[in-house]
């Protein structure tokens, strides 16, 4: 009970934030807008899991945004050629694989920090994205649209494959031996070295993991409208880094659980639309966003300092 | 024998950033002067650095920072927060242009101090913490401007800062060749330019050591913040208009100025005088770039190539400077470790 405190304090802001918008603004909680709402969020929760990973084996990667990008305009491109929503996302998960075994190469075989390598990672995608599409709009073709099925059929599939992916995952971080090597290399890579794990795979694996896992959210992005724009994953990397960081994941690796992720993204996602249904401008959102991260780091700097001395 | 000596001295040289990094630029000096755009004529290496100076800046108050093992990703974001805020002390409040820059030097420093507090006082990791104000910085500066006013107008004496000559050079220029002097006197020739290599080197050997590890990693970053209050000022001045998108990316280009100029990126090693070679790699590379108009490399004009070229390549460039540096030092302790194993058995 003590281990997840901070989940349930998450969850318990989220409820309060819930509870209060359930009074001021009842028609927030329509079932259609709402059942839209959380829909729309699914990616950004998909990449959230993937720098959970990330961040619990002590490394950072700020280019998911810009691999999202990538891998939903090349998914977007092979539908677009009138081949099978199957072979798009086939082309997309390759693409993120490739994309994240790169930033695994240069951290973990080279002994590059992540945080320039990704850096440079995030711009060079970005730029090249942007001289390649020249931020053209993408028209999707028929029936890719919530895989061509109805929406609430989509909508449904969507969540579920999302909620697929946290509990899988979640499970396996904790009982599978790649998962808990992930943990072990966070919180003392030599050790791990000493135990037998091989760091520079696992830490490779992460970010091919972390590749996989946002290309699937741009799957998951892509056929919720009949367009996508080349900049859709542009800011991504906040909203998921500052996520993970609220839901208990500790910056400096080692601890956390993935469950942690989902109130932390649903109380940061609720921010914007509380703002609008209490009138207040929507132009604060970048601002809360930093603070948010900046205080959800402090917190935990403060815990540790009071476990290291009591 | 002499041969082989000769040969290694060489090859040391060679080896040597600096070396490598003058002939990385004039490679890019002389295919940019080959593709026959005027590219060495006087207007033009004036204009390179008028259009430049900013991340020339950033770059020499980043080394310090990375030089204690740190970094800063907030400063292009604190550019945008102190752009915001001199375009409003002018214009809203109408005060004098100069009162107004010194207020945004001291914003700059307000929240380099912040950083500075979270990360030395706090003890929380310089990368988590400046990714949250690089966040809140520029969302700062959004919420400020509610998204897209922009401020101009601004008087004339105020804007030769940004376009005005002074004896033949650009005025901007004299700044940074002072910022430039200073930041080299501050990490070249003073206990706290020392004290922050052996911080990076050992942090807490150097605290065993007496050193004040807090004091003098926290001085890095308000430096820093101040700094990019001026490069602020310098380039509203420039543009002659204050946004909130101003200096988006620039911390990448001061990183990269940075890292080419052979400091490590680990902290513990660097110099100024190889960050201001890294800067002109970086500044040349995107002017030359600015002037290949885009039919050299499609058939159809494009409006924006040279941006997203010069985009793509910082990235790359800035990839390939940190494999190699690590890769060369590999090779370097790999030689070490043979000659000293060929030397053992003649010696005992």
């Amino acid at each position: 009970m003590k281990k997840y405190s901070r989940e349930w304090i998450v969850a318990a802001a989220l409820g309060l934030l819930l509870l209060s918008l359930a009074i001021a603004a009842p028609h927030f909680f329509q079932l259609q807008p709402l059942l839209s709402r959380v829909t729309s969020q699914m990616p950004a929760m998909i990449v959230a899991l993937g720098i959970a990973m990330v961040i619990i084996s002590r490394q950072i990667d700020i280019s998911l945004g810009a691999q999202f990008s990538m891998c939903a305009v090349i998914a977007g491109l092979v539908a677009a050629q009138g081949l099978p929503l199957g072979v798009a996302i086939a082309a997309a998960l390759g693409a993120g694989a490739l994309m994240g075994a790169l930033n695994g190469l240069l951290v973990a075989y080279l002994g590059l920090p992540s945080i320039v390598v990704t850096l440079a990672t995030m711009v060079t995608w970005q730029e090249a994205l942007r001289l390649w599409q020249q931020g053209r709009l993408l028209n999707l073709p028929e029936g890719i649209q919530w895989f061509g099925m109805s929406q609430a059929q989509g909508q449904a599939t969507v969540i579920g494959i999302t909620f697929i992916l946290l509990i899988a995952l979640a499970w396996g971080m904790k009982n599978i031996g790649a998962g808990r090597a992930i943990y072990a290399v966070g919180s003392d890579a030599e050790a791990a070295r000493l135990a037998g794990i091989n760091p520079k795979r696992t830490t490779f694996g992460v970010f091919v993991t972390m590749g996989l896992l946002a290309a699937v959210a741009a799957v998951m992005n892509l056929v919720q409208s009949p367009q996508i724009q080349p900049s859709c994953g542009d800011g991504l990397e906040l909203k998921a880094i500052a996520a993970a960081v609220v839901g208990g994941i500790a910056i400096r690796g080692g601890r956390g659980t993935l469950w942690g992720v989902l109130p932390g993204l649903f109380l940061l996602a609720n921010v914007n639309p509380a703002l609008t249904h209490f009138h207040q401008p929507p132009y604060w959102e970048k601002a809360i966003q930093g603070l948010v991260i900046i205080l959800a780091v402090v917190a935990d700097g403060w815990n540790q300092k009071k476990q290291s001395k009591g | 024998m002499t041969q082989q000596t000769n040969k290694l001295k060489l090859s040391a040289i060679l080896a040597r950033h600096e070396t490598v990094l003058l002939l990385v630029i004039l490679l890019e000096i002389f295919i940019f002067q080959s593709s026959g755009r005027n590219f060495l004529a006087s207007s033009n290496v004036s204009n390179i650095f008028r259009h430049s100076v900013e991340i020339g800046l950033l770059a020499l108050v980043m080394t310090p920072v990375i030089l204690t093992g740190g970094i800063d990703l907030s400063v292009g974001s604190m550019m945008g927060l102190c752009a915001v805020v001199f375009g409003i002390l002018v214009k809203q409040y109408e005060m004098s242009p100069w009162l107004a820059a010194m207020l945004a030097i001291s914003l700059g420093a307000l929240g380099g101090m912040g950083n500075a507090f979270l990360i030395t006082k706090m003890n929380l990791p310089p990368l988590i913490v400046t990714l949250g104000t690089f966040s809140l910085f520029r969302g700062l500066a959004e919420a400020l401007t509610k998204g897209s006013e922009a401020y101009s107008g601004f008087p004339a004496g105020f804007l030769t800062i940004g376009n005005g000559n002074f004896l033949g050079l650009p005025v901007q220029l004299w700044i940074f060749f002072a910022v430039a002097i200073l930041m080299w006197l501050l990490v070249h020739q003073t206990t706290w330019g020392r004290s922050l290599r052996a911080i990076g080197y050992a942090s807490e050997g150097a605290r065993y050591a007496g050193i004040s590890v807090r004091f003098n990693t926290g001085m890095a970053y308000v430096i820093a913040g101040a700094i990019a209050g001026l490069a602020a000022v310098i380039l509203v001045a420039r543009l002659g208009e204050a946004r909130a998108n101003v200096g988006i990316g620039y911390e990448l280009l001061a990183i990269t100025a940075v890292v080419l100029g052979g400091t490590s990126i680990f902290g513990g090693a660097g110099s100024i005088s190889g960050t201001l070679l890294g800067y002109i790699a970086v500044a040349i590379l995107n002017n030359g770039l600015s002037r290949i108009t885009a039919h050299q490399i499609f058939d159809q004009p494009i409006a924006s190539v040279s941006r997203e070229l010069s985009g793509i390549l910082t990235g790359l460039l800035l990839l390939v400077a940190l494999a190699a540096g690590v890769i060369l030092k590999s090779l370097a302790l790999r030689r070490a470790r043979r000659q000293s194993l060929n030397v053992k058995p003649t010696t005992t």
